[in-house]
């Protein structure tokens, strides 16, 4: 059974794992990426554990969407600058 | 004779142990393992700097809260949520030392944020602000606590922090939200608001007097001073989010309420526990098992179960994870039930529980008498041995039967009891921890 329902604009571009990322209660993420997208694969896995996620989008939004052709709006919302003291 | 006192002094140390998932070092063992079983921590650094108030766990992190009002951290550090100043993981705790020149006396730990608030309601935050769950006017992390400028001028007493929100709690009962907003669970409008990176007033408490907040996943709750529990932001169990704190289950009076991503305890003064929401891991709900147990419901139709298995075994202290439950009841036992797959109900395996399940430190380990305290992360569960903050439980009759307790920070509460023979517990205004006294003792 899918753990939830998540919508693409709510998970988390993450430049590191180059995937959509989204917490899983066991403290890891769930993972998918552009690839999985293209090929319609509206499954997100959590490496460290059964559970999984079912992605809700728009699959036109990612073909012929390459790195070097950016869809602005599927974008991480917010690139996180980070501040050390 | 040296060593039989320095004996003495060791067994009455504050002992801590952890279990469940342990890859980001979150569990202080110094290993990145999952543990089935409670392991008994040794932490010099945190044995040395005086007794354990209180634990904060969240996703992957774990803050702790002294006497003294100092604070270490450990575990997950990537978006500077330890406050460590550095964005690294820590296997072992380590001081928050920007916050060494303040007297800290709560802490809440969220998904990948934290926060503190000082004896003189100061806020401060640090970790992942892509939301604007730092409350700063940003979308920055920090890795060093940061004082949030807005409440500069007012005197914060509570933190929540949850997955992708916060929540504050105001001297004056004021409740404030901030960060992500799409599920409601900020309370600020009826619109859908994404996200908010200052703090803004939750609306629809105005009139209520709030004692205490709570956040985890994208739930908000709030119980007030006689006892009514308010949730906002993503409902439970597929029932719609709420965009405003609604009263819930106005039948129960609940002193203790601990929030999970998908469920939520509810602890009466009469230590009876309820639960709803959690029909996937958090899972009490066999609807064959649940038949027989009296249930309430509430005009969302939210049904709310007592929950089983404890053949009326008072409750004392409640902590949920994401998808798993632990309790201490009045004989001194932790129990734990819902998701296990990471070991985070320390029964030795990865196996679902439905029903409370009683938690063994060890051997030499006498629980009872012992109000042991119990924490959960995401998905792990920490427990540690009583914290003696009780300096003085003072008698007084006055027509009814009234103690005055007072703690070692010198907060103090009057508390009136109906049955002066069973154990009360007191909760210190300003301070998360409670203070356990058994009544007949000091008649
Ligand atoms: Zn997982």
């Amino acid at each position: 059974m899918s753990y939830d329902d998540v919508e693409i604009e709510d998970m988390e571009w993450n430049e590191e794992l180059k995937a959509y990322t989204y917490p899983c209660p066991c403290g890891d993420l769930f993972q998918i990426t552009k690839d999985d997208l293209r090929l319609g694969e509206e499954i997100a896995r959590c490496p460290s554990c059964s559970l999984y996620i079912t992605v809700i989008y728009n699959i036109e939004d990612f073909l012929g969407d390459n790195d070097k052709s950016k869809n602005k709006s599927l974008e991480p919302a917010k690139q996180q600058p980070i501040s050390v003291a | 004779m040296e060593e039989a006192k320095r004996d003495e002094e060791e067994s009455k140390q504050q002992q801590i142990w952890s279990w469940g998932a342990g890859t980001e070092g979150q569990l202080g063992t110094g290993k990145l393992e999952d543990e089935y079983l409670p392991q008994l921590l040794h932490l010099p650094i945190l044995s040395s700097t005086g007794r354990i108030s209180t634990l904060a766990c969240g996703g992957a992190h774990v803050i702790a809260l002294t006497s003294g009002g100092r604070v270490f951290s450990w575990g997950r550090g990537t978006t500077g949520q330890l406050g460590h100043g550095e964005m690294l993981n820590s296997l072992h705790p380590k001081p928050v030392t920007s916050l060494q020149s303040y007297f800290i006396t709560h802490v809440s730990a969220g998904w990948s944020h934290s926060g503190f608030v000082s004896d003189i309601g100061c806020l401060f935050t640090c970790g992942d602000g892509s939301f604007g769950q730092l409350g700063h006017g940003d979308y920055m992390a920090q890795s060093t606590p940061v004082k949030v400028n807005y409440f500069a001028d007012k005197f914060v007493i509570q933190i929540a922090c949850a997955l992708r929100h916060s929540l504050v709690l105001l001297r004056g009962d004021q409740v404030y939200g901030f960060g992500s907003g799409k599920r409601g669970q900020l309370g600020i409008s009826r619109d859908k608001i994404k996200s908010v990176n200052l703090p803004q007033v939750t609306c629809g408490l105005e009139d209520v007097e709030i004692v205490s907040i709570n956040a985890n996943g994208d739930h908000s709750a709030a119980i007030s001073a006689d006892g009514h529990l308010y949730t906002w932001g993503r409902g439970f169990t597929g029932a719609s989010d709420a965009n405003f704190p609604q009263l819930s289950l106005s039948s129960l009076r609940c002193t203790e309420a601990a929030l999970g991503w998908n469920h939520i305890l509810l602890l009466t003064g009469d230590g009876e526990l309820f639960m709803f929401g959690g029909n996937y891991h958090g899972a009490l709900c066999d609807l064959e098992k649940m038949s027989a147990v009296k249930h309430l419901s509430d005009s969302s139709g939210a049904v709310l179960n007592k929950v089983s298995g404890l053949d009326g075994v008072k409750v004392m202290k409640i902590a949920a994870g994401a998808e798993h439950s632990a309790i201490v009841t009045v004989d001194g036992a932790i129990k734990t039930w819902g998701w296990g797959e990471h070991g985070q109900l320390g029964l030795g395996n990865t196996d679902d529980q439905t029903i409370p399940q009683t938690v063994s430190l060890g051997p030499d380990i006498q629980n009872e008498e012992a109000f042991f305290n119990v924490y959960c992360g995401s998905g792990f569960t920490f427990a540690i041995s009583p914290h003696e903050v009780l300096s003085t439980v003072e008698y007084r009759s006055q027509g009814s039967v009234e103690f005055v307790v007072r703690s070692q920070s010198s907060n103090s509460v009057t508390y009136s009891v109906e049955k002066p023979e069973t154990t009360y517990s007191a909760r210190m205004p300003n301070e998360k921890s409670q203070i356990y006294f058994n009544t007949e003792t000091i008649l």
